[in-house]
């Protein structure tokens, strides 16, 4: 029986597909966040590996946090594949998937991942024999105040995640922080990391990590006027 | 033979979750999961949420659609998904999961263009529909005369040049607070209203089968601020006067273009041609003037799956599953 992770959160579009061990994997940047070609590269790992869709016991899903349409890209895919193959869907936050796969390190971790305008989703791991246990709830912080955060916190710590994406590196140069891998979540991260997850939702109620409410500010050329209409 | 095939049919261009299953001339399922409720109290669609909506309804849809016709998922022969014009966050969920939901049954994927969606729905019930003919398509994304001179040969005559003529009703009603969306918000209300009891402009554009909508918007907006306390002006007059100025710009151009292309075959769709006077008026205009008239009823008018399964069974289709990504723009151009 074959597992397929998948992980379209972010600036690369990943899947890898499993027989206890990895089997095939990719690893794509997507064109202008354009993550359309998932399910390409899905169809791609199966005829590789010769393994027969039908086959597929499991998904493991990066839920998040990350980039919106990316995230629903993922859902829909998994979605549709669950609903076809009546197979379940792992949910992995993608914070948990970086901060596990830096676990070898005796620092404390900080998972960075991007959500756009200027702001990242970030999470406090402490590394324990055999993984990460979290040390804060995921938030969402600016550049500034990941820079206080980061130059406050005397603690030697990883920072693991999307770091290269803030443009301002100078937040980088603090000397209790060094910069490690992974830079972003791949298919294989969030599969090792599902893997040990034994009690997952039903696929009916798999929620993505938005971690922010909508911008619901409407292009308003009319403002509702006073109107004197009679009933 | 492709007439007989089962096919599952997405669309998700906008704000309706929407899943049909055709086989044959037969609508087995036709549902649509609206966000109405969600959208109301911005007075609009709100994209984001739009797209949170649709990932979060679109598998329970699914699943109740296969429940009640009682089918087999492996029954399936095809699957259809728009695969645009439309909002893109809400595009790519119905898009995704159907293909890959496709991929998964091994059977063909089929995008189909929204317009060409609209298009077709009146084939759903009526199958002898041919063309040539000449549709008006006016939703609150899209108002066009389209000319079908044979299936996969569009010539789009005109187009709104501002607002669409949904979005004319929509503005209005959150300007008056009639509610949302618009159209039949402001249908409701002119019950009984006298349509002439307010002069209005049927705005003209330069190039004579375009039309344009903000004008209007704009002299019921000036009309309105400038109504007295004494002048006692009824909701349902002035609604039902709105209403009629956008039916008449509507016809008269519509009416123009049937008379210079000469088609016997009248059509229309989307969601304003659910609009009970517009309807009544292309009625009439067909009966008069002795042509054909393949309107789709207002169920399936409006956004909906059913119009992607019967373009897919004509093969009214755009691409395959080797297209990876959504479309920003129609066919129809
Ligand atoms: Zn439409």
């Amino acid at each position: 029986m074959y597992k397929l992770a998948i992980s379209t959160s972010g600036e690369y579009v990943s899947a890898a597909i499993f027989e206890d061990k990895l089997l095939s994997s990719f690893v794509s940047k997507t064109n202008r966040g354009s993550t359309g070609i998932l399910l390409n590269q899905i169809n791609e790992l199966f005829d590789k590996t010769k393994a027969n869709r039908k086959d597929l016991s499991a998904l493991y899903l990066d839920v998040g946090p990350g980039y919106y349409t990316g995230l629903r890209i993922g859902l829909s895919v998994s979605q549709g594949l669950g609903a076809v193959l009546g197979i379940p869907i792992i949910p992995v936050n993608g914070l948990d998937a970086l901060a596990f796969a830096a676990h070898t390190s005796h620092r404390k971790i900080c998972s960075l991942i991007d959500i756009k305008r200027s702001e990242f989703a970030y999470c406090e791991y402490m590394p324990v024999p055999g993984g990460v246990t979290r040390e804060s709830d995921p938030q969402v912080i600016s550049v500034e105040r990941l820079e206080i955060k980061l130059s406050d916190d005397v603690d030697k710590k990883l920072l693991v995640g999307n770091w290269d994406l803030i443009e301002n590196k100078k937040i980088l140069t603090d000397s209790n922080t060094k910069l490690a891998e992974p830079r972003f979540v791949t298919a294989e991260n969030i599969y090792n990391v599902g893997e040990k997850i034994k009690d997952y939702p039903n696929f009916n109620k798999i929620n993505l990590e938005y971690m922010r409410e909508p911008d619901v500010t409407l292009s308003k050329d009319s403002l509702s006027g006073d109107v004197k209409l009679y009933d | 033979m492709q007439n007989e095939q089962l096919i599952l049919g997405f669309e998700t261009s906008c704000d309706e979750t929407a899943i049909a299953l055709m086989k044959g001339d037969d609508l087995l399922i036709n549902k649509i999961s609206s966000q109405v409720e969600i959208h109301e109290k911005f007075g609009g669609v709100v994209p984001e949420v739009a797209s949170r909506a649709h990932a979060e309804m679109i598998r329970n849809l699914f699943h109740s659609s296969i429940n009640e016709c009682g089918i087999d998922i492996g029954e399936i022969d095809i699957v259809a998904s728009t695969d645009g014009p439309g909002l893109s966050g809400s595009l790519v969920v119905g898009y995704n999961f159907a293909k890959s939901v496709a991929w998964a049954l091994q059977k063909p994927f089929y995008a189909v263009d929204h317009m060409v969606g609209h298009l077709s729905a009146p084939l759903i019930e009526h199958p002898n529909m041919d063309p040539p003919f000449l549709s008006l398509l006016v939703s609150g994304g899209h108002t066009q005369i389209v000319f079908v001179e044979e299936w996969g040969k569009y010539n789009l005559l005109g187009s709104t040049i501002d607002d669409a003529a949904g979005e004319a009703f929509d503005k209005l009603s959150r300007f008056c607070g009639f509610g949302f969306p618009g159209g039949p918000a402001i249908q409701k209300i002119s019950e009984g209203g006298d349509p002439d009891k307010v002069n209005l402009p049927r705005p003209k554009t330069s190039n004579k089968f375009d039309y344009s909508f903000s004008g209007l918007k704009t002299a019921a907006v000036y009309f309105l601020q400038g109504l007295t306390d004494d002048d006692k002006l009824l909701k349902k007059d002035f609604a039902a006067s709105y209403q009629e100025a956008i039916v008449d710009s509507l016809m008269n151009i519509y009416e123009e273009a049937v008379n210079e292309t000469g088609v016997t075959n009248l059509s229309g769709g989307g969601g304003v041609m659910a609009n009970t006077r517009l309807r009544e008026k292309i009625q009439t205009f067909a009966e008069k003037n002795d042509k054909n008239l393949y309107l789709p009823s207002p169920k399936l008018s409006t956004d909906n799956a059913a119009m992607i399964c019967v373009a897919a069974k004509n093969n009214l289709t755009t691409n395959e599953m080797n297209i990876e990504d959504i479309r920003l723009s129609s066919v129809i151009s």
